[in-house]
């Protein structure tokens, strides 16, 4: 066993970790398993990747490298434009879709069904336009740093990692501190009792899809950068995004983070001890472990 | 304001039929008026629709027919949320405080539709009122015991300055000694100037402090009057009190 | 040339028909009990596999050929699937309602995972051939061979439709709909009420295992990118066209659905050009999916809903579920 793993699984982890923040905010708040939510993952990375590429087709200079990292300033840019994009494209199905089946107040499961047909949907449209065919927001290659302990790492990886870390830390203290936060936090315990209070809790789920959309959208670029682009990347994301949502306990986002940090570990290790075909499998051990043990998650309380 | 005084009803509802199902409605076609200041009380057998009614004058249940008047105002098509801006408050028989935040921060929700400047000096004044509460406000709210959460709920619902202070049954689950400082607390804040509506099924409690009482029957308005004098009405506590109330009486 | 239109006739159909059971099972998940399984690829997999291992003769290839009867197969891989959603359903069901959507969703990954993988069992992504067909021997003579292998279907079709509509409206039929549409008769049966449900989602999953296996030894050839999600998403677009709770509607959604998929499949592979078929392909996916957004917004009872049993699930004003947050705790 490599400490190798320990890169790899904390970077493709923070990035499982970034996801599921925006699966359990829905689930807690919204009250369903969004289905579509890998979905907004890799939207959001074709839409930077569609930005990225007509700014560096506008001025070369901003497809230059910055620094030690491989890609220019055209990405960051675009990696903005495309979480607004991403949420501006969750609240448009929310608008289309799941509102009116809210307001419908129907089976919840009837949502779930719904966002699983706009999962396909919004699939098959990426792959419609960019085709099957894996696509890159840059061709320059990096050499990985040694950071001691037999350990190496791009400087993409390190800086992904990094800017979870801080994104992670936002949404945390959002949550915490702020009035909007708090009055989240009050619609996912108790809805009624939240429009009694004087809570608009329309602004609130718009608030949800904006922060689940866009932190999507940064996962879905991050992992663009790192390995590729593809249409299904939000897809085989599905699964370990709810194992990590449920197993940090649904609605806590520090949980979410953490379980995200022990997926990509745990799919690490599994790649180099059964190798990389059996790490789709990886998530639904850990699902199945969690439903048994606890089902309420490491973080959450039972019901 | 052109008005020198504000008027002297706050809140009516005309011909008001609600339920959760059109067809089947369970508050029948009820005019009610409230006048500013005063304590009134909701009574009536179990089914009768007293929470229905309250419920569906704060937004919760669906309303098919009639109309609901806060401060003149036509309030029967406004979500839940805004009728707290227009100066209702609502406190719900049960789930009524948010037991995984803290003291301060329900009281931090409530106070967000207030002006900023306005809000601590609010939330001060109300843990002025309610000393209980104060102590240690970063406690989370589920941690209180029965009455301090009824008291909580009730301080929540005061942040706004309501023009109405609507409450369902909140001697529930209570013992009688808290019920006893909770309907106390209640007659304090009445007589404050607050205009109050209590939904009750302690019939002995809520005719001791309130003014006026309603008694429901079946969605419908069975009877009126004075507090003081309903109770001594034998056909209303037979009919429409129930033995319990009868029991009591012969306890007491 | 009428001969060779029978012939086709007969393929579609029977191709339609093993969809008509998969869907008939996932009308008893859903439809009778409410039960959402977003893993039926998986189940249908699971079945169609472990028949065809049961049934091949002996391959140096892979393990398994058992060279058994083709019935033997069937009912194995009624029997394996069974207790596939057995196991799910007993993980999840006394959890929230949407860790079964979850957990199916997870082992049809899983599932897919195995095919492709484990290959001296599954033959890997080249999957398994020469399933034995029912009545190879009159495989010389195509109508004859077609006639024969759509009776057998449309007499499993018919068999499993009178034996759901017999078993829907038995006690136990009785109990399951009392389960789904009264939170108060659900509660009062406490930990029953799950027990009945568990058994209601594993008949469920045990009859998708059969069109699997059917649907296998008719096609004579398996392959796991058969059972990639979109199988899971065609069923669910039959049961809900159809009109879930019915089981007519079942088996009309899946030959309705079959067709219009068939014949738009067709018509692109006539009319777009080669290289730009597999792009027409996934818009032909988001239109479908779209549909699926669409009925369920707007004709949520399907072409032949049953009004009375569906509606509480898909109408407004239910009481048991006038507050949306709690609906989905049991």
């Amino acid at each position: 066993m490599s400490p190798q793993i320990l890169v790899d699984g904390l970077i493709s982890g923070a990035m499982i970790g970034l996801g599921a923040i925006g699966v359990t905010l829905t689930y807690s708040i919204l009250r369903f398993a969004n289905f579509a939510h890998g979905e907004f993952i890799s939207w959001g990375a074709y839409f930077a990747f569609a930005v990225s590429g007509l700014l560096g087709y506008l001025s070369g200079g901003l497809a230059a490298p910055i620094g030690p990292f491989s890609f220019g300033w055209s990405l960051p840019i675009a990696a903005v434009a495309s979480v607004a994009l991403t949420a501006g494209l969750a609240l448009l199905v929310d608008a289309v879709l799941f509102r009116p089946l809210r307001s419908r107040r129907g089976a919840v499961i009837i949502l779930v069904m719904a966002s699983f047909g706009a999962a396909l949907a919004l699939r098959n449209l990426l792959e419609f336009i960019f085709t099957s065919r894996p696509d890159y927001y840059t061709t320059n290659l990096q050499i990985a740093m040694r950071l001691g302990g037999g350990m190496r790492a791009t400087p993409d990886q390190l800086l992904c990692l990094g800017v979870a870390a801080v994104l992670a830390l936002a949404v945390h203290l959002l949550l915490t501190r702020t009035a909007i936060g708090r009055s989240m936090r009050a619609v996912s315990e108790n809805p009624q009792l939240s429009g009694i209070v004087g809570i608009d809790i329309r602004s609130v789920v718009r608030m949800v899809w904006i922060l689940g959309a866009g932190l999507a959208a940064v996962a879905g670029i991050m992992t663009g950068l790192i390995v590729q682009i593809r249409p299904e990347m939000g897809l085989d994301l599905l699964l370990p995004l709810f194992a990590a949502a449920i197993l940090g306990g649904i609605g806590s986002v520090p949980g979410a983070m953490i379980a995200g940090l022990i997926v990509g570990l745990a799919e690490a290790l599994t790649v180099q001890v059964f190798g990389a075909e059996w790490r789709a499998a990886v998530a639904f051990v850990i699902l199945v472990a969690i439903l048994l043990l606890r089902p309420q998650g490491l973080f959450g309380r039972p019901e | 304001m052109t008005a020198p005084q504000a008027p002297p009803i706050v809140l009516t509802t005309q011909a008001l039929v609600a339920g959760y199902e059109r067809d089947l409605p369970i508050i029948r076609g009820i005019d009610l008026s409230v006048m500013r200041g005063e304590f009134l009380t909701v009574l009536g057998p179990n089914g009768a629709g007293k929470s229905t009614l309250v419920k569906a004058i704060a937004g919760l249940v669906p309303v098919h027919g009639g109309a609901i008047r806060l401060d003149g105002q036509d309030i029967t098509a406004s979500p839940a949320h805004t009728r707290v801006r227009q100066g209702l408050a609502f406190v719900p028989q049960t789930e009524n405080i948010f037991t995984t935040l803290s003291i301060q921060e329900n009281l931090q929700l409530a106070a967000a539709i207030l002006p900023k400047d306005k809000r601590q000096a609010r939330i001060a004044a109300l843990y002025d009122m309610f000393p209980d509460l104060s102590a240690r406000p970063r406690r989370r709210a589920g941690q209180l015991s029965g009455g301090q959460r009824q008291m909580l709920a009730v301080a929540r619902a005061l942040v706004v300055k309501p023009s109405i202070l609507i409450l369902d049954e909140p001697s529930a689950g209570l013992s009688p000694k808290v019920v006893g400082d909770v309907f106390a607390r209640l007659r304090a804040i009445n007589r404050s100037g607050v205009t109050t509506v209590l939904v009750e099924q302690n019939v002995k409690a809520a005719l001791g402090v309130a003014g006026r009482a309603l008694v429901l029957v079946e969605g419908r308005v069975a009877h009126e009057g004075p507090a003081a004098t309903l109770g001594d009405d034998p056909v209303v506590a037979e009919l429409y009190l129930g033995a319990r109330h009868s029991r009591e009486a012969m306890a007491t | 040339m009428i001969l060779h239109l029978f012939s086709y006739g007969a393929f579609f159909t029977t191709v339609a028909l093993t969809y008509a059971i998969i869907c008939l099972g996932l009308n008893v998940q859903w439809g009778q009990t409410g039960l959402f399984n977003v893993g039926v690829a998986g189940f249908v997999g699971l079945g169609a596999y472990v028949s065809a291992l049961l049934t091949t003769p002996h391959s140096a290839e892979h393990i398994g050929g058992f060279g058994l009867p083709i019935l033997a197969g069937w009912l194995g891989a009624a029997l394996a699937a069974g207790l596939a959603t057995l196991c799910v359903g007993w993980l999840t069901l006394r959890l929230r309602a949407d860790y079964l959507a979850i957990a199916t969703f997870g082992f049809a990954v899983v599932v897919q995972l195995c095919l492709l993988n484990l290959q001296p069992i599954t033959g890997g992504a080249l999957g398994i051939a020469f399933i034995p067909r029912p009545f190879a021997a009159s495989a010389h003579d195509p109508a004859r061979f077609g006639a024969l292998n759509l009776a057998v279907m449309a007499a499993v079709v018919l068999a499993l439709y009178l034996a759901l509509e017999r078993l829907g409206r038995s006690p136990w039929g009785r109990v399951l709909r009392a389960i789904r549409e009264d939170e108060t008769a659900a509660l009062a049966l406490g930990k029953n009420a799950t027990r009945f449900r568990l058994q209601a989602f594993a008949i469920g999953g045990a009859i998708m295992g059969l069109g699997g296996a059917a649907q296998g030894h008719f096609i004579g050839f398996i392959a796991p990118d058969n059972y990639l999600p979109m199988l899971t998403f065609q069923v669910w677009v039959m049961l809900i066209v159809g009109g879930s709770g019915n089981n007519r509607g079942a088996i009309l959604g899946a030959i309705v659905v079959w067709g219009i998929w068939a014949l738009s499949a067709s018509a692109i592979a006539a009319v777009v050009p080669a290289d730009q078929q597999a792009r027409t392909a996934s818009l032909q996916i988001v239109l479908i999916g779209v549909a699926l957004c669409a009925i369920l917004l707007l004709r949520p009872r399907g072409i032949l809903g049953e009004v009375r049993i569906v509606s509480r699930h898909l109408l407004p004003g239910s009481r048991l579920r006038q507050r949306l947050p709690h609906a989905d705790r049991r």
